[in-house]
């Protein structure tokens, strides 16, 4: 740690990327959350396919859609799906990785912690396709496929990070002075993960985001007329140069959100003192405590 | 080393065992099955009644369990619901193209990202290290697909240098056309490469600044030296886990890469068989992935416990 602080002190700080990482990050992020209630006003009629103009300020998607109604749309899935599963996955993962590294029990961390790594070698890719053909592209099947291949990492991420906050000095003082587990567990062990899993949960938002948009692009996801910022894009793909805006208007959207929530971690990494290293969560199970 | 080699081993199997059991619940359990699907809606019962029968699918879960995983330990893989060939035939049929991109992108992802990841981590703080990190960091959050698309675009399309589909070609004369392969290994690398490069570069900064190094250069060691021989090792293992684990991200590039530039592949049988519910080539698709992935982390696992023996690398 002292390497990273070090490190962080010595660099110039540097307030362009947060600053542009959050204007990034802004822009799909309010298209997600606003654009539903804005897009029977905006969307324009539908059309011939692929025209640019006439009405139409981003043009038309194969299907003669509206394509500016269909980014305002859009947004709500691509983005909320992943968030959502990354969150649900924080909410379990976190539960079973804190329990395990703070119980005294043995058994209860193996019985807690194995099956769920049982997990790990799982496609996911794969797997969620296959949950989202099944149930028809419905946004919840996809999103507690998405939560559930990610509880595993999650699980071990908070538990080794809890694992080196349960044997501080603070910890032990706290047990000394007779404070509960409980408090101990959700007051000081559970606080102590909050930076490293808040980086975690930054890059598998990103990585969420990938795996979603990358079953819908592939036609395993949702159908292939939902308004959703990845269906677009691959169902505008073959128009790409007639019409590129249908293309790359919601590709954007999903850049914009990944580059934008990337950077803005980075800098949040950067002025916490926390190092690249910690982002990605603890590299070798060193962190591990007993064999 | 054997002991602990062995009873990963042993976990390993175990491990194989449990996915299997999940990967056949997960695809039997799920409501709709192949007959279902070929007849839609519209046909009447006795049609899909007769079609289970007839795919055996009407037997009890149980039996059909049974079944399927004593033809995998005798390396049976069942036949394909959708074109009735072996599923062994179906897969190792499409291995060759898929074998071609992962071999090509495998055997540069481990140079490049030491490169970058090192050349920015010595240099902490200057511009390249800075410079390194942006591209890394940006590149990183391009999704695959726009990035095929993109590359697709201006390469193939705009600019014309570059084959922008596999269409017409059927994998084997893939030596004789390398640039096929540039434009999709490009799209594989990108995110693979990002990912690891952070880590080298993390793990060397955190090695260049640990005690032993300090203290080898106090006693007069050539720089050079510690970084190859100190340095390096401690700065790797970080990035060898993690190649492990890109396995998944790297699986999802191909299955990206195959659709948008038609490459006669894997995943091209794998997309084919999820959309039309394939059950026998999913399952067995799903698990010999599983497997790959499994020895993939026995064998970074592994190559940390040699290279830093004291760091416990797995339980």
């Amino acid at each position: 740690m002292s390497a990273a602080t070090t490190a962080a002190a010595r660099r110039p700080r540097r307030t362009f990327p947060a600053a542009g990482g959050l204007l990034l990050l802004g822009v799909p992020v309010l298209i997600a959350v606003f654009g539903p209630l804005l897009a029977p006003a905006l969307t324009g009629p539908e059309g011939a396919p692929y025209v640019l103009g006439d009405g139409h300020p981003l043009g038309t998607d194969g299907m003669g859609r509206d394509v500016l109604g269909l980014l305002l749309r859009g947004g709500r899935s691509a983005l909320g799906v992943a968030t959502g599963a990354v969150l649900l996955a924080y909410v379990l993962g976190g539960l079973l990785g804190l329990v395990a590294a703070t119980t005294r029990h043995r058994w209860l961390e193996e019985v807690l912690l194995r099956p769920v790594e049982v997990l790990l070698p799982l496609p996911s890719l794969l797997v969620i396709s296959v949950v989202a053909v099944w149930w028809r592209g419905s946004p919840l099947a996809v999103a507690l496929a998405v939560s559930v291949v990610n509880v595993p990492a999650v699980a071990r991420l908070v538990r080794a990070a809890a694992l080196s906050a349960a044997d501080s000095p603070v910890a032990e003082a706290m047990r000394l002075q007779g404070e509960s587990r409980l408090r101990i567990t959700g007051g000081y062990v559970g606080r102590a993960v909050l930076p490293a899993a808040a980086a975690d949960a930054g890059n598998r938002v990103t990585t969420a985001v990938f795996t979603v948009a990358a079953a819908n692009f592939l036609g395993l996801g949702m159908e292939p007329t939902a308004p959703d910022w990845a269906v677009t894009v691959a169902g505008s793909r073959e128009g790409l140069l007639v019409q590129p805006l249908a293309v790359c208007a919601p590709a954007a959207m999903l850049v914009m959100f990944t580059v934008g929530l990337n950077l803005s971690a980075d800098a949040w990494l950067r002025r916490t003192g926390l190092s690249g290293r910690d982002a990605a969560g603890p590299p070798a199970d060193s962190v591990r405590k007993g064999a | 080393m054997i002991r602990y080699l062995l009873r990963r081993l042993g976990l390993a199997a175990v491990q194989l065992g449990v996915l299997a059991v999940l990967v056949f619940a997960l695809t039997s359990l799920l409501p709709g099955d192949a007959a279902a699907v070929r007849f839609n809606e519209q046909a009447g019962l006795g049609q899909i009644t007769e079609l289970r029968a007839q795919l055996g699918l009407d037997r009890p879960l149980l039996e059909r369990f049974a079944d399927w995983a004593g033809g995998l330990l005798t390396g049976d893989l069942g036949t394909s619901l959708m074109s009735g060939d072996p599923v062994t035939g179906v897969i190792t049929g499409s291995l060759g193209a898929t074998a071609v991109l992962a071999g090509a992108t495998l055997v540069l992802v481990l140079p490049l990202s030491l490169v970058l990841g090192l050349a920015a981590g010595l240099r902490e703080g200057t511009r390249l290290d800075r410079a390194v990190s942006a591209v890394v960091l940006v590149l990183n959050g391009i999704p695959d697909f726009v990035l095929a698309l993109a590359l697709v675009a201006l390469f193939g399309l705009q600019l014309g240098w570059l084959p922008a589909t596999w269409v017409g070609t059927d994998g084997t004369d893939l030596l004789l056309r390398p640039a096929l392969l540039v434009l999709p290994v490009t799209v594989l690398l990108a995110r693979t490469v990002c990912l690891l490069a952070r880590q080298v570069r993390a793990g060397t900064v955190a090695a260049l600044h640990a005690g032993y190094v300090v203290q080898a250069r106090r006693l007069g060691v050539p720089r050079r030296t510690v970084v190859l021989r100190h340095a390096l090792p401690n700065a790797a293992l970080p990035g060898v886990q993690e190649l492990a684990r890109t396995g998944d991200h790297l699986l999802g590039g191909v299955l990206i890469v195959e659709a948008v530039f038609a490459v006669p592949g894997t995943a091209t049988v794998m997309i084919d068989a999820v959309r039309g519910r394939d059950v026998p080539v999913i399952q067995s698709v799903i698990l010999l992935l599983a497997a790959v992935a499994l020895a993939l982390n026995l064998a970074a696992d592994l190559l940390c416990h040699r290279l830093a023996p004291r760091s416990e690398a797995a339980r």
